[in-house]
């Protein structure tokens, strides 16, 4: 017996690590754990936790419509492990949806503020109603085991059949409406998979899904508990379910067709491909698997074909819930490793109940034995520490917690400090000048334009401002500086081009100020505290920053411009008021709008937004409309002069 | 009331004051691009950005659909259309489902995507100042009147005025007057101007993005009723089939017992 005590030793080791990874997205946000983002809002928890998982909690209506609204008694055997797939299969996705909510304490809110028209509003009430229903079909399961319950229990079994036929009908409507959720989105999903009847073939996937599933799930334990699956019943569901997925086919391509797509089949790239791949797994597997006799009543020919469709589904989930979206410069999305981690933990945590339920409850006809559950047994040994673990069902636990805990601290271990507080923010390299001299300005851009002669400006302070210093090395393309010895005049010359330059990278229209200041965003100890206290650093005493009689924090200290009276040069034209450095629109602003407004006033409101207005010395008409707003050596005679503003 | 924005994308200079504008009045922090964001400048801290293409200057900011998406999709009805117009978001319903996001045809909702209580943010249409009686600060700081506030007809009439009266400069189409059942925030085009980048690439259709989905909706009562009126008929159907056939066994077996006692 040891499959199935290895398998719950990987399920506990996977809900560990998910565990770990979980609590790390509640503390610093979907940002830094996922890869979802603004072009991607619902990835992997969204694709797979929810819409698979309700998918596959299809085999609960179809198999309770088989036996108790059709009357085939012979397959009662699988429609309780399948009942009890399916409610699990719904706690996974309340459970996998409080992930990925933003603000999960509030998924109540649905209850009390109503939406109608929201296909989302509707399938989260289906979910709510269903898996109650479920809740009560499958509890006389459980019951069976008390005679305190018996009175609930028959009560139960006497509503089995209105409850069936309310589990059948909410289920046909929110196995639709996963599908209509994406009908709102036609400039979105992609033609191959949106389609105006998105629901209908939601739904007759779902009922394929059903039975493939019913029947993965009775190889997928019969394998683990060393039983034989119900190979004679699985057969039949096997057979039906491919004629629901051709039926599925047909109506998919009979709708492209219908609306003239046909050619995306062939002309997509990578999406045309991909959707014959959902196609072959979904459909061509089913069909070649269970039509052929010999692999139909097979153990191999059954599973290969139930794993390949079930996949095939949830690949179609995956992908109609935005894996193969039109995206607007988001690339493609994968789902990071936490994505992967918690959606594992969630499955993992489910599948330990279902075997839970599975060994203590007479989910099949007969129970298996737990393997742990053997008291005659020897207690076991630990070679490794020397150790007695005790009875087997005692050390098992004591390996389970074991596992559980080290894969969460792994989860823990693995998770990169630096992701997780970056808040995002990429390293931005400062980029190179664009070239070219003069810079064309046709702010109002009716081709009438002002030109900035930069070698004229640089020559203005290499010689007037600052005599016998040189600043730009232009063969090199760049900014140099005569040399780093002359510390002072280095100073002096960053100091002069900066009075300029603090704006813009050359050619840009806006820079943002991380363009340059490419750590500006990250966290760093600014003041170095311990530096400032210690005799061997600047020897302060605490009160010379602190204020005596006051809690020592950062709010009754000093400003660091109190001290350091020299932080804010004198030419700054920059107004610092608070000592934090400005954003870059109020920097770009206080350095040319302000001055523009002011002149604006003062020549009656003329339109400042024309450069022109105020530079009437210069104007010329731009010939090239490519040239506007770029740098471009345009011959210095062309240039008469630039003293002529007014 | 009938609000709306024109925006003269030939008439913009580009120069961010309406950006710098919005942040003032909607109190939003500075911010740079993520991991996270599109290129397009807009975050939940930016609600208005200018996005530079072929050497014009587009302002981008939630369009304020006649009939929005994201209204429509909302689970709990945190964002909503306001009696004057305006389509604006109460962050206490909201339950983070990001399903607005994936509605929006223009792709403008934004998240708080570095928060641990994170909520969506886009442009309100200053709401609170229109009911002010002032208009919103990006038109109102504008120093070219590119972006211009008034009502949605006028404004209409307004623009068809400026493409006639220069059709060389203009793409005959107000932008936004039809678009997915029409929208507040109206674009005035340069000729040959590809605004694919304001979408997903796709040209957009007249039809509003709700009523997509309402057939869909409105069969929800019916197919509810439908299945389980079908489920029942078949349930009583067969359970009279096998009553029947049971009786016939029944009856047969009686048969062949007294044919047995009579042998």
């Amino acid at each position: 017996m040891n499959r199935v005590r290895n398998l719950k030793l990987v399920l506990w080791m996977l809900a560990g690590f998910g565990f770990a990874v979980g609590l790390t997205r509640f503390f610093f946000g979907l940002g830094a754990t996922t890869n979802l983002g603004d072009g991607v809002p619902w990835g992997l928890w969204i694709g797979f936790d929810v819409m698979s998982g309700v998918a596959l909690a299809g085999g609960g209506f179809v198999m309770t419509a088989i036996v108790y609204i059709f009357g085939r008694e012979e397959y009662h055997p699988i429609v309780r492990p399948a009942v009890l797939t399916a409610f699990l299969g719904y706690v996974a996705v309340i459970f996998g949806l409080l992930f990925d909510l933003g603000l999960p304490w509030n998924i109540w809110h649905m209850i009390v503020f109503w939406n109608p028209h929201s296909p989302l509003f509707e399938v989260g009430w289906c979910v709510m109603l269903y898996t109650t229903v479920l809740l009560l079909e499958f509890s006389p399961v459980p019951m069976e085991s008390s005679s305190a319950w018996a009175k609930i229990r028959a009560t139960l079994i006497k509503i089995r059949i209105p409850l069936v036929i309310t589990g059948i009908a909410l289920s046909t409507l929110h196995q639709s409406s996963l599908g209509t959720l994406f009908m709102i989105m036609p400039y979105r999903v992609p033609v191959l998979w949106y389609s105006p009847i998105l629901p209908i073939l939601f739904f007759i996937s779902a009922i394929g899904l059903g039975m493939l599933m019913v029947t993965f799930e009775s190889h997928f334990t019969s394998y683990f508990y060393r039983r034989k699956p119900e190979i004679h019943l699985l057969k039949n569901l096997a057979g039906w379910s491919r004629w629901v997925l051709l039926l599925y086919l047909s109506v998919r391509i009979g709708d492209l067709a219908v609306r003239g797509q046909l050619d995306a089949l062939t002309a997509q790239g990578w999406r045309t491909v991909w959707f014959w791949v959902e196609i072959v797994m979904m459909v061509g597997a089913p069909l070649v698997f269970f039509s052929v006799p010999k692999l139909r009543i097979s153990r191999t020919g059954q599973w290969t074909g139930a794993t390949l469709g079930v996949s095939g589904i949830v690949l179609n989930r995956i992908n109609v819930g935005g894996f193969v979206h039109l995206d607007r410069g988001a690339g493609i999305y994968l789902p990071s490793f936490a994505e992967l981690a918690i959606t594992l933990a969630v499955v993992a945590t489910l599948a330990l109940i279902f075997l839970f339920f599975l060994e203590r409850f007479h989910v099949w006809e007969e129970r298996p034995v737990d393997p742990n559950a053997k008291p005659e047994a020897l207690p076991e040994f630990d070679y490794a520490s020397m150790v007695s673990l005790g009875a087997p069902s005692v050390a098992s636990r004591y390996t389970r917690s074991l596992a559980f805990i080290l894969a969460a601290a792994l989860g823990f271990a693995l998770l990169s400090d630096d992701v997780l507080t970056s808040k995002g923010f990429e390293s931005n390299p400062v980029r190179a000048a664009r070239g070219g001299d003069t810079l064309w300005v046709d702010g109002n851009r009716d081709n009438y334009g002002v030109a900035f002669p930069h070698s004229q400006h640089v020559k203005f302070v290499e010689e007037i401002l600052t005599p016998g210093i040189e600043i730009t090395d232009r063969e090199n393309g760049g900014v140099s500086f005569a040399s780093e010895t002359e510390v002072p005049q280095y100073h002096d010359k960053a100091a002069i081009c900066s009075q300029c330059h603090h704006m813009n990278l050359p050619g840009d229209q806006a820079s943002g100020c991380y363009e340059c200041h490419s750590d500006m965003y990250n966290i760093s100890d600014s003041f170095g505290h311990d530096w400032h206290s210690e005799t061997a650093g600047a020897g302060l005493s605490c009160f010379t920053c602190h204020q005596t009689g006051m809690a020592k924090n950062a709010e009754s200290a000093k400003q660091c411009n109190e001290c350091h009276d020299d932080l804010v040069p004198a030419y700054a034209a920059i107004e610092v008021e608070q000592y934090l450095a400005p954003g870059y629109t109020d920097a770009m602003h206080g350095m040319c709008q302000n001055c523009h407004k002011i002149h604006a006033e003062e020549v009656e409101k003329a339109d400042l937004g024309r450069c022109t207005t105020c530079h009437t010395g210069q104007t010329r008409e731009v010939i090239k409309r490519d040239q506007l707003n770029r740098w471009s050596n345009v011959p210095n005679n062309d240039i008469t002069t630039f003293s002529s503003v007014r | 009331m009938n609000p709306a924005i024109l925006t003269d994308i030939t008439k913009c200079i580009g120069c961010r004051e309406c950006v710098a504008a919005c942040k003032v009045v909607n109190d939003t922090q500075a911010d740079s691009p993520r991991r996270w964001s599109l290129d397009d400048g807009l975050s939940s801290d930016n609600w208005t950005s200018i996005v530079e293409r072929e050497g014009e200057f587009v302002r981008k900011q939630c369009r304020h659909c006649l009939e929005p998406a994201c209204v429509s999709a909302c689970p709990v009805a945190a964002l909503h259309v306001t009696e004057i117009g305006t389509v604006v978001y109460d962050s206490d319903k909201c339950l983070g489902c990001r399903y607005c996001m994936m509605a929006c045809a223009y792709g403008i909702p934004r998240y708080d995507w570095d928060k641990a209580v994170p909520y969506v943010r886009k442009c309100i249409l200053c709401h609170d100042r229109l009911m002010d009686g002032q208009q919103p600060a990006c038109t109102e700081v504008c120093p070219t009147q590119a972006t211009i506030f008034g009502n949605r007809d006028e404004l209409i009439a307004e623009a068809k005025k400026r493409i006639a009266a220069d059709p060389d400069k203009y793409d005959n189409h107000v932008w936004g007057e039809h678009e997915v059942g029409g929208t507040r925030i109206l674009y005035l085009v340069p000729k040959n101007f590809d605004l694919s980048f304001m979408t997903y690439g796709q040209k957009l259709g007249e039809k509003a993005l709700p009523q997509v989905t309402a057939p869909a909706m409105h069969a929800v009562p019916f197919a509810f009723l439908g299945m389980g009126g079908l489920m029942a008929g078949v349930h009583w159907i067969v359970k009279r089939r096998i009553e029947l056939s049971k009786t016939d066994q029944d009856a047969s077996k009686e048969e062949g017992g007294e044919h047995e006692q009579g042998a």
